[in-house]
Order: structure tokens, then sequence, then C-alpha cells
């Protein structure tokens, strides 16, 4: 009944032409930032900043560095781990060779780092298409993961083959290893998420975010309209791998602190293309959807039966996490192929229409 | 180009109309496509003049289709010359016949399925936009600037088109006919000089075809634009069209006026069929 955009009258093709046209999910998007800023710093305990939504933000980002290239370009790839694995690495190197800079710049710059190796393996994109695409991605995580693990220059010849996150300081606040707070990191993830998601909305709304679409639904056609396939298809692969990059660097960095090389392993990949299409291809708030199920579901299954207060044996309840975590993806996957983004989508279509069908 | 006010000023493109004296946009001289050793086209020579409708006609499998995709760059005929606003070329990509003002639309809809009619146009403008990536990461002052300045201009063509009310829609979800309808209308956001149509009334009824020989008809008439056009309606052929050429097996068998081609022996027993 409140979902109505009844009286908001677009006299400007700007304001036509802007990401969130109604006012209701500008109103919406704000509530959203105001609770991500203020409400769950101050009301959330460690538990939740630091198991829960951490890792939630930076699978988010991961999972937009994969929408970008399969959800809008069209390409599937299997290696955005590996991606993720050069960005932490880069990062790790970055910044114990120089530690006087500030480690959130090398964060972001090591993006670039796996920029490069992203663009490196996007290059047969041109003669492969589809599957073999896919499987050559899968190459690429293949081999950087064997990269990490063998070439021991890039973890500073650690006898345990990890890399250890060093303890950094931004304006004395420590921001990384062992004393930093989770509201820190937290707020640092989150505003690194959220500016990362604004240029990303940013440019698939545009010019190139419609020639990648233009690519994924019909080459040919985006051919004969001037869109030159191979550097467009290489942009997507610059990006997406910018943003697994940055988002790898931010999960050993300001999550996990410290990272074997099978952090970076093909179930991440996985994990993330699974998140991808259960969340929505094609959309950044599905992005977010699908971390959230993959990620959260999982530890609020597992926390249900305490909080209800069964007692239920811890490897009855891992057991139970997978069997239920599975199912509703099985449900939501049949209640609407094209990903929770699209549910929402008609979720709203059906409140604009309400109490009419249509 | 202006699209909202141009339908006013028909005059000097109306009366120059097809006129047999000037200039071509584009001649194709003695080309020759084979794949392996199917001669798809062969020895094929015609030219198309600056501001006439040109229709391209011959049963199935006469290598119409082939002769678009050797004009807009899709294939690459092994013999003969294409020469495009006085430039010959041998090989060329699509892209490059896109840049040079060569638009198409297909047979079977191309359209880009998971986008909305306005966001198809807008492709359309491809490479017309600017603005850098950096910008595009914005999406603020000149980008965004830019963005709404071809958003005017699809929206002129989204009126001429008279697909106002579909504007948001996402085009797998239109009816054919329409979808026919935003094809025209992303070629026609191209600006091109020279817009081949392959087959732009298939599948459509009479009041559909009608719509759309007016839309071929006006974008000719009014905007300038030279017309390639390739259709089995043999009315709307003869109605729309100022020169025609028929192909058959990959051959010319007949080049001229409407009139001449449908009294023409040869095309008669083409589209007849006849004892060999």
């Amino acid at each position: 009944m409140f979902y109505r955009e009844a009286g908001q009258f677009k006299a400007t093709y700007a304001a036509d032409q802007a990401v969130f046209p109604i006012r209701q999910d500008r109103i919406g998007l704000a509530l959203i930032l105001v609770a991500a800023y203020v409400a769950v710093p101050l009301l959330g305990g460690d538990f939740l900043l630091s198991s829960v939504m951490i890792p939630f933000l930076i699978l988010s980002l991961a999972a937009i560095a994969l929408n970008i290239l399969t959800g809008y370009a069209g390409l599937v790839s299997l290696g955005t781990a590996g991606f993720m694995g050069a960005g932490a690495y880069a990062a790790y190197k970055l910044s114990t060779l120089f530690p006087q800079v500030n480690i959130l710049v090398w964060i972001v710059v090591s993006g670039f780092a796996s920029c490069a190796i992203g663009v490196l393996f996007g290059l047969p994109s041109l003669r492969i298409k589809g599957f073999y695409l896919t499987v050559a991605t899968l190459a690429s995580q293949f081999f950087l993961q064997w990269c990490f693990v063998r070439v021991s220059w890039l973890y500073n010849y650690n006898p345990s083959g990890a890399i250890e996150v060093p303890a950094r300081a931004l304006f004395g606040l420590a921001i990384t290893g062992p004393s930093a707070s989770p509201v820190t990191r937290y707020l640092i993830v989150l505003t690194i998420v959220v500016a990362m998601t604004w240029f990303a909305s940013n440019l698939v709304h545009g010019r190139i975010g419609r020639s990648w679409m233009a690519i994924r639904d019909m080459d040919i056609a985006a051919q004969l309209i001037g869109i030159r396939l191979y550097p467009a298809k290489l942009l997507a692969f610059a990006v997406s791998s910018f943003y697994a990059g940055v988002a790898g660097a931010m999960m050993v960095f300001l999550w996990l602190g410290a990272a074997e090389p099978d952090a970076f392993n093909i179930n991440l990949s996985f994990l993330l293309l699974f998140m991808v299409i259960i969340g929505g291809l094609g959309s950044l708030t599905g992005s977010f959807f699908g971390a959230a199920l993959i990620h959260i579901l999982p530890i609020a299954v597992r926390q249900a039966p305490a909080s209800v207060g069964l007692t239920i044996g811890g490897a009855t309840v891992e057991h139970l996490t997978y069997v239920i975590t599975g199912a509703m993806i099985i449900v939501f996957l049949i209640v609407e192929p094209h990903g929770l983004a699209r549910l929402l989508q008609i979720g709203k279509q059906k409140l604009r229409t309400w109490p009419f069908p249509y | 180009m202006n699209i909202a006010a141009s339908p006013h000023a028909t005059g000097a493109q109306g009366a120059a109309h097809g006129g047999p004296l000037r200039d071509p946009l584009l001649a194709v001289e003695s080309i020759s496509l084979s794949f392996g050793g199917l001669k798809a086209v062969s020895e094929v020579s015609f030219d198309i003049r600056r501001g006439e409708i040109r229709a391209i006609i011959g049963p199935n499998g006469a290598g119409k289709t082939s002769m678009l995709n050797c004009i807009n760059g899709f294939y690459h005929p092994q013999e003969g010359r294409i020469t495009f606003k006085g430039v010959a070329r041998r090989r060329m990509k699509p892209h490059e016949a896109a840049s040079q003002g060569i638009a198409r639309t297909f047979q079977n809809v191309a359209l880009f399925k998971g986008m909305s009619t306005l966001d198809n146009i807008m492709t359309g403008r491809a490479l017309k936009m600017r603005r850098g990536f950096l910008w595009q990461l914005l999406r603020h002052g000149p980008a965004l600037a830019e963005e709404i300045e071809h958003r005017k201009f699809c929206e002129e063509i989204i009126d001429f088109l008279e697909i106002e009310h579909i504007r948001k829609t996402p085009v797998g979800k239109l009816p054919y006919g329409l979808q026919k309808r935003v094809e025209l209308g992303r070629a026609l956001a191209m600006e091109p000089d020279l817009l081949l149509l392959d087959e732009p009334m298939a599948g459509m009824n009479v009041e559909e075809k009608r719509d759309m020989s007016r839309f071929i008809l006006d974008v000719n008439r009014h905007f300038g634009m030279t017309i390639a056009l390739i259709e089995h309606d043999m009315g709307v052929v003869m109605d729309l069209s100022d020169r025609v050429v028929v192909l058959e097996y990959g051959r010319k068998i007949a080049d001229g006026s409407p009139d001449e081609v449908k009294s023409n022996q040869r095309v008669i027993d083409a589209y007849l069929g006849v004892a060999r």
C-alpha cells in the first residue's frame, strides 16, 4: 500500500534514468545504509560483526565481481577464487615490501594486480565461448592456486606456506592484525563494499554495461551496431578481476587475518557461482542476496536449535544445516529460476498494483 | 538529424527520390562467395544509389542474406570488390562497417532479449557515445549529460515508431511484430547512411506489414536514408522499392525497376519454376 509511485512524475530524462527512480526505493536504500553504518556496529556483538557481517559483505563483493563477468557480460567463470587469491597475495607482498604505505591503499591497489592477471586469462575469450571458456577459466583457478603453493616468494618463504597479516594502523587505530577491533574492520569493509557497489552500478547502467549485456544476449548483433567484442570482453574480465582481487585482499586482511593457499580453492569459486545464480544473474542486489543465502543461512540454521532451547548434538546440527540449506536453495530455484533479485522485483510489482492483480 | 522536426521537411529528399543519375552509395562488383564447394554468391554486381530503396529478391537459398552479410562484413567474399561511399575494400569487420554507417536488421530478430526496449535502442548509440571508463564509473557530469542527450535522440525514435508504451518492457516479452519494430529502432539509432533490412515483414499480419511499410517509406523519404531491402512479399517489394535486383542460385538474373523485373521472363521462371 505504501509502495506506490502515484504522483511521482518524471519531468526530466535524468530523473527517469536514475538507478532508483521510485522514491520509496531511495528511502529504503537510505534506511539500509543507516542500519548498516549505525545500528549494526552499535547493537551487534563481535560474533555478528566478524563472523556474519564482514564475511557477508566480502562475499557479496566477490559475487558482484563474478556477476559483472557472468551475469552482465555472459562469460561464465570458475576462476573467481583464483583472482581473489591473486589480490590477496598481491596485497600481502606489497604491504610487506612497502610497509610505510597504508594498508588500505594496498588493499585497493592489489585489485590492479589481479586485474592484470584476469585480463591475461581473459585473452582466450574471443576464440572460445560458453562451456569451453568456463573450462579455460578453470585452468586459471588451478594455475593460480598452484602458484600460491609453489612460488614461495609469494608468501615470503614462510615455512608454514601461509600468509599472515601484519598489524597495521590508520591514524593510530589498528585496522589489521589481531588487535584490530571487529567494529573498525566492519566499517572499513562496509565502506569499500558500498563504494565499489556504487561504481559497479554506475558502470552497468551506462554505455559499458549496455554493451556487456548486448554481447551476452546476442554477440552478432552487438558487433553490427559497432561494439568491438574483444575490448568489451577484456574490460569485463578486467573489472571483474579487479573486484575479485579487492575482495580477496579484504578477505585475508580484514576477515581471516591469515590464509593458506587452500582458502582460494575451487570450492570458493563454485560457492560464488552459486551465489550469483541463486541471487540473480545480472543483478547487483542479487549478489547480496546470494551471499546472504549461502553464507548467513547456514549460520542461522546452526543457531536455530539453541535459540529455541533444543539441545541437538553438534554433528547432527552440522548435517541438518547442509540438508536445510540445500533444500532451501532448491526451493528458491524452483520458485524463481531467475534468482532472488527477480523475486524481489516481482514482489515490488505486486505491491505497486495491489490490490489489483495487474 | 532531428527526427521530430523532419517529417515536415519532405521536399528536398522526396523530390530527388531514386533519381537515375545519382551517385552510387554502395557498389558491389562481381562478388563471389563460397563455402567449401558451395557457391552461395557468384559474380554478382549491382549498386545502391544514395536515397533509394533497393530491393533484393529471389527464391529461398538464392544468396540474398549472404549478400547482405558480405556488405556488412560478416562474410568476406573470395572475389570481387565492395565500394562504400567511394572507398573500395576487400575485408572489413562488422564493427568497422557499423562505424562507416551501415546498419542492419535480421531475418530472425536479433534483439538483446534481457534488455528493455529503451536500452536496446540506446545500445544502438554505442558508437556515438564517447565518454570513457572513468566518467562511466561516476555516471555524473559529462557522462550523465551524454547519456541524457542520447536518451533524447532515442525518445525521438521511440516516438517515430510509436512504441512509447513498451519503452521499459524487456523485449523478450514483446510480440513478434513489435520486436521487429524495436530492431528497426535500434538500427535507426545508429543514424546509418545505409540501412540493410533482412525480411522486415516476415511473419507479420497485413496490418503490421502496412505499419512497417509506412515506417520504411518514412525513413527513406523524410530522413533520406538509403535502404536495401530483402523481402518475400512481392506486393510490398513492388510498391516500396525504386529498383529491384533478382538473385537465383547465387547469380543475378535481373536488375531494374519493379515493372521491368515483373515482366522479365527469367524472373517469372525462377519464381514459378520451369522445366530444365
